[in-house]
């Protein structure tokens, strides 16, 4: 219920344009990167997908994330601003259930993103490599196991937007840990969880046991922040 | 209404926006890693760069790359969105002010918090330079004038930058878009600077000017150099065009409704 109502909520403010231009931006950088200097990448060897996403991935989970941000913000910022949280908080409707239901919505957003850029990647091998057998479910997998790493990022960010009554916070807030995520060093483990930089983890080059625990940890992050938001919520009311 | 007093007045509209804390928190975590890894600046034999130049200029990369501008993004939600909310734009435009005028006050306001990120982030440097000087034994700190002059390349290279940002949220009053596409345009100016055409993209000036510092003082690393003929020129107009867009397409919007 709360879910289609967010959609109708979003007609007319450009988010679903937002998501489809930020997914194709995403998705085109793997395209003009093998476009410009496909012979760069075509004497490697190994599976397409791993040197296409080895190559883009960084770029690419950059704008992901950036784009979970910014929709967040915007989630958030169409109630604040001309005060229809009062109005949402007078309805017979949980408050927790229309964070859930911002949330369903932009995991939605962020599969789409996700499958235009598996197409693009799909199309980079089809041209550049050649399709060998299991293409699809390997493409399957690793983009399955992005779409699994990008969720404690999505609902965080629409945690902090949910938090801060002004959008400029909330995406200041998130771009600060955008930046922190960057600056974070791959290789350790426990920072590496750090929810805005497990979108920039990849499956291929990555040993299964480690895959295994990066998905139980991103599932972790998920449910504690869901935990925290109906906690949060109890305390902002008893202050309000 | 004498454009000072304007530009006062767009200062005291932001005083309690909370954007001082976020750009300082930028500059902290920006520096942070710098102190625990202090150590790395003792191995850039390779690249020929001494150890506390290393640390100022890999400190201000980082910052150039993708905070500093980013940060200038959410500048300009919170100068459209403070005069948005609860219509407060309808009335400024009804004064007898001109709205060029009023438009220009923003953006210098917006320029002003450019410089405030600026000094932070040069304050920090300061703070964690003594620090790492005190835990490496081995002094990073550098004379002022030097820092004094790339901070200021700095800014100066940020301006056309900064114009462009801020046409983009007078001209698309959609929130999601003018963040959107600033955000995004910031993400490729890492592979823009590489390009020959790298003056033609005014969000890559100061990442360029930065890393060209960095190629003059490692003696062993040629990075691109500043060219000013084509840059000075181009940097300009793109400046010139940006604000006088602006300036006309400011409260376009919200006079038609």
């Amino acid at each position: 219920m709360s879910v289609f109502l967010e959609c109708k909520k979003m007609k007319r403010t450009g988010f679903l344009p937002a998501f489809i231009g930020g997914g194709i931006l995403a998705a085109a950088v793997p395209v003009i990167n093998m476009a410009v200097r496909s012979e760069m990448y075509q004497t490697k060897q190994g599976n397409p997908i791993q040197i296409l996403l080895s190559a883009n991935w960084q770029m690419m989970a950059m704008l992901n994330v950036l784009l979970v941000v910014t929709g967040a913000c915007l989630l958030y910022h169409i109630e604040y601003a001309d005060n229809a949280m009062q109005k949402m908080k007078s309805l017979p409707v949980r408050e927790s259930s229309v964070f859930t239901g911002k949330v369903i919505l932009t995991i939605f957003m962020s599969f789409l993103v996700l499958a235009i850029e598996a197409g693009a990647i799909a199309f980079c091998s089809y041209h550049w490599f050649e399709i060998g057998n299991g293409f699809f479910s390997g493409l399957c997998k690793n983009f399955g196991y992005a779409f699994l790493l990008m969720l404690p990022c999505v609902i965080l960010s629409v945690l902090i937007s949910e938090a801060c009554r002004n959008m400029w916070i909330s995406l200041g807030i998130g771009v600060v840990c955008v930046f922190t995520a960057t600056m974070l060093p791959t290789n350790n483990f426990a920072l590496s969880l750090f929810p805005f930089a497990t979108p920039f983890q990849m499956l291929a080059g990555t040993d299964m046991e480690q895959a295994v625990r990066y998905i139980y940890a991103a599932a972790v992050e998920f449910f504690a922040f869901g935990l925290a938001e109906l906690l949060f919520i109890k305390v902002r009311r008893s202050f309000e | 209404m004498n454009f000072l007093s304007l530009v006062g007045m767009e200062f005291k509209k932001i005083k309690r926006s909370k954007i001082l804390f976020i750009l300082l928190a930028a500059t902290v975590i920006l520096w942070m890693p710098s102190i625990l890894n202090a150590h790395i600046n003792f191995e850039m034999q390779a690249e020929g760069i001494s150890p506390e130049n290393n640390f100022f200029i890999q400190g201000f990369m980082g910052m150039a790359w993708f905070m500093f501008p980013a940060s200038m993004v959410v500048g300009t939600v919170l100068i459209s969105q403070t005069e948005r909310t609860n219509k407060g734009i309808l009335k400024m435009l009804a004064l007898p002010i001109s709205t060029a005028k009023l438009c220009l006050a923003k953006f210098a306001v917006l320029l002003g918090l450019a410089a405030t990120q600026i000094f932070m982030m040069t304050g920090m440097y300061y703070i964690s330079a003594v620090v790492c000087s005190k835990t490496q034994a081995y002094s990073f700190i550098l004379p002022p004038l030097f820092v004094g002059k790339e901070i200021f390349l700095l800014f100066l290279a940020a301006i056309p930058m900064i114009a462009f940002f801020w046409m983009l949220s007078v001209c698309i009053p959609t929130p999601v878009f003018s963040i959107g596409v600033g955000l995004a345009s910031i993400v490729p100016s890492v592979l823009v600077i590489n390009t020959k055409i790298w003056f033609a993209y005014p969000m890559s000036y100061p990442f360029f000017v930065i890393t060209s510092e960095y190629g003059k003082l490692a003696a062993n690393l040629n990075t691109a150099q500043v060219e000013l003929i084509p840059w000075i020129p181009v940097a300009v107009v793109i400046t010139i065009l940006c604000l006088v867009v602006s300036c006309i397409r400011f409260g376009q919007a919200e006079r038609r409704s």
